[in-house]
């Protein structure tokens, strides 16, 4: 048995394992009790009482100094374990031959069984199972032949460290289970609140130097694409309502493509998706919302006050499909190409660039019926599929 | 979501000449629009039926609870049941079902106080024919209630999206497990005009994108429709059955016709 001290530090985490630990404190008095009782049953048959007695008196010392200052530890537990096999073992030294063959309890009787209950509450099923096999083992080499007594004791505490470890197990998965939702809980708000402070102040002065900048040109065009650069990020980081991302690295993993786009949403802009998740590994979904995010500032900037813009998903298998169309002016011809030379970016950084870089394309033009249809394709890779 | 942007039909793509008449080829004089309306709430439903009857139609029954709705459409007939998502006893979709299971011609007109959810989804591949928020103006209202009750669907870009996302869905499934029953699929005019009405475009500006006439894009959405509700049926029909709903009155649609 492998006995690592970390194991010990972790153990007290839940109501159930602190229930079992108090049983366990109270069920080995009742031993120690019983085990005195049996061996005063039989005191006359017993060769070597005094040496009974002082079985007894070393189990009774322990029980003690476990029911004082209970240590639950794996070596005090181990240690347990060893005065209870020693005190089987030496019941052979107290005991008539015929005595032990004729089926009589051992000295300390049930008093083991804490040591192996114990196990299973500190290792799970496996420690449970480990400790039982050398109580087992024990009374086995005591008897030398086995009786029928010691078979069904044997198989019965294989039955109790089994189980109840098995419990333990069971019950640290769930524990561990519902701390985990919890914490993800508190992350969800305490974001949500960051997020509402952050896009309130922060995002909205940074889009404010945006605009400003661009109006003014010149030196403070730069100024102006840096602003608008953190805030997409900004952004990107304070809505990212994807639970799970709280418990593993940020660029780790499938990620609902839904979940990352709420914020985008307002009075002129609706996100419209499927019911189901639109799963894209997260580095990519964080590239394609940026790209997203883009398209929209395009449309805020060029579209008219009036216009509108939808935000589709799709995802048919083979690719991600996202199609902002907007209800505005549309584009006039050759404007994307001028707005390249005079070293406006936005477009063809913002959003063509970033859908090269994952692999997938871009497209911009004039829509259907007028305003501007923006239409990102990500492939899904192999990998990406599952 | 933001319930007040699915605005549709829009106001100027419903009209009838007398909108609240429904059309006999027969010479006949014509018969008003009948509708039931199901919604718990009681002022809501009160204001709803005095809208329609002060537009001219004729509302022949209301109800409160999801099985009355189911009761009373069957009972009444009307061409048109405008029906709460969030009823109690059945809820909106389980209505639609029964309604289907049971072979009632009545067109469902879904009105939900959210903007889009799988529910609305659930009623739709249950058989309602559209779907509008209850944030809608009294015209588009109207205007959707004369839409269901001419067999037109009623769609926003937010049910267009979750209709697409149920036929990927839907074969996605089909590829990884393979089923008997026909998976239904959309051709590539439907999904392009699918994605039309899920990037807010109305069926007069798809129509008149794509070089085709209104009635012909309407006919493409009544398709899409079918298909994802022909799938269900199977499905609907055991519902029905287990909820104690008998499928089985297999009365002519004819008798729907007016009296």
């Amino acid at each position: 048995m492998d006995a690592s001290p970390q194991l010990a530090v972790t153990l007290d985490e839940h109501a159930l394992v602190r229930g079992l630990w108090r049983g366990i404190d109270v069920f080995r008095c009742l031993a120690l009790v019983y085990a005195a009782w049996s061996v005063w049953h039989r005191h006359d048959e017993v060769a070597q009482l005094t040496g009974a007695i002082v079985i007894l008196a070393v189990l009774a010392a322990w029980t003690v100094v476990q029911t004082v200052r209970p240590a639950r530890t794996i070596p005090m537990y181990a240690a347990e374990l060893a005065i209870g096999c020693a005190a089987i073992l030496a019941t052979r030294l107290v005991d008539h031959e015929w005595v032990i063959t004729g089926g009589a309890k051992t000295v300390p009787s049930i008093w083991p069984s804490a040591a192996v209950v114990g196990f299973a509450v500190l290792l799970g099923w496996r420690g449970g199972l480990v400790a039982a096999s050398l109580v087992g083992l024990c009374s086995f080499i005591e008897v030398q032949e086995p009786t029928g007594n010691t078979v069904t004791n044997s198989i019965l505490v294989f039955l109790v460290g089994g189980c109840i470890g098995y419990c333990v197990d069971l019950a640290r998965a769930s524990h561990a289970a519902l701390a985990r939702s919890m914490r993800l809980d508190a992350a969800r708000a305490e974001r949500d609140r960051l997020a509402r402070t952050v896009h309130d102040g922060v995002l909205q002065t940074l889009a404010f130097i945006h605009r400003r900048a661009s109006e003014l040109g010149g030196e403070a065009t730069r100024l102006g694409v840096m602003a608008a650069e953190q805030e997409r990020i900004l952004r990107a980081l304070v809505s990212a309502t994807d639970l799970a991302a709280v418990d593993r690295p940020a660029d780790d993993g499938p990620t609902d493509l839904r979940s990352l786009l709420g914020h985008v949403e307002d009075a002129r802009v609706q996100v419209v998706a499927p019911g189901q998740p639109v799963l894209v590994e997260r580095s990519a979904a964080v590239e394609l919302v940026a790209a997203i995010e883009a398209a929209l500032d395009n449309v805020r900037r060029h579209a008219g006050p009036d216009a509108r813009a939808w935000v589709l998903l799709d995802d048919d298998g083979s690719n991600v499909n996202v199609t902002i169309r907007d209800s505005g002016h549309g584009l006039p011809a050759g404007r994307l190409e001028r707005a390249a030379a005079e070293g406006r970016l936005g477009v063809s950084t913002s959003i063509v660039g970033r859908l090269a870089d994952l692999g997938g394309a871009a497209s911009v033009q004039s829509g259907p019926s007028g305003g501007t249809t923006v239409r990102l394709t990500l492939p899904r890779h192999a990998k990406e599929h599952r | 979501m933001t319930p007040d942007d699915d605005r549709r039909p829009r106001a100027d793509e419903h009209r009838h000449a007398d909108p609240a008449l429904r059309e006999d080829a027969s010479g006949r004089p014509p018969q008003p629009v009948t509708v039931v309306v199901a919604d718990d709430h009681p002022m809501w439903r009160d204001a709803v039926a005095r809208d329609l009857t002060d537009a001219g139609f004729e509302v022949v029954a209301t109800a409160e609870d999801g099985r009355s709705a189911v009761a009373r459409t069957r009972a009444t007939r009307p061409d048109v049941l405008v029906l709460d998502l969030e009823l109690p006893g059945l809820r909106g979709p389980e209505v639609c079902a029964a309604l289907t299971a049971a072979e009632v011609p009545t067109r469902v007109l879904i009105l939900s106080a959210s903007g889009e959810h799988a529910d609305v989804l659930e009623a739709v591949k249950a058989g309602a024919l559209g779907y509008l928020v209850k944030s809608a103006r009294r015209e588009e209202f109207l205007d959707a209630v004369r839409a269901t009750s001419a067999g037109e669907p009623v769609f926003t870009p937010g049910l267009a999206g979750l209709v697409l996302g149920e036929f990927r869905r839907v074969k996605a499934t089909s590829q990884q497990e393979a089923t008997e029953r026909p998976i239904p699929e959309l051709t590539d005019r439907e999904t392009e005009i699918l994605t039309y009405v899920a990037t807010g475009m109305g069926y007069k500006e798809i129509a008149a994108a794509l070089f085709l006439s209104h009635r012909t894009v309407q006919n493409h959405v009544q398709n899409i429709l079918g298909k994802l509700q022909m799938h269900n049926r199977v499905e609907l029909v055991r519902f029905a059955l287990e909820r104690g709903i008998d499928p089985a009155t297999h009365e002519p649609r004819g008798a729907a016709e007016p009296r």
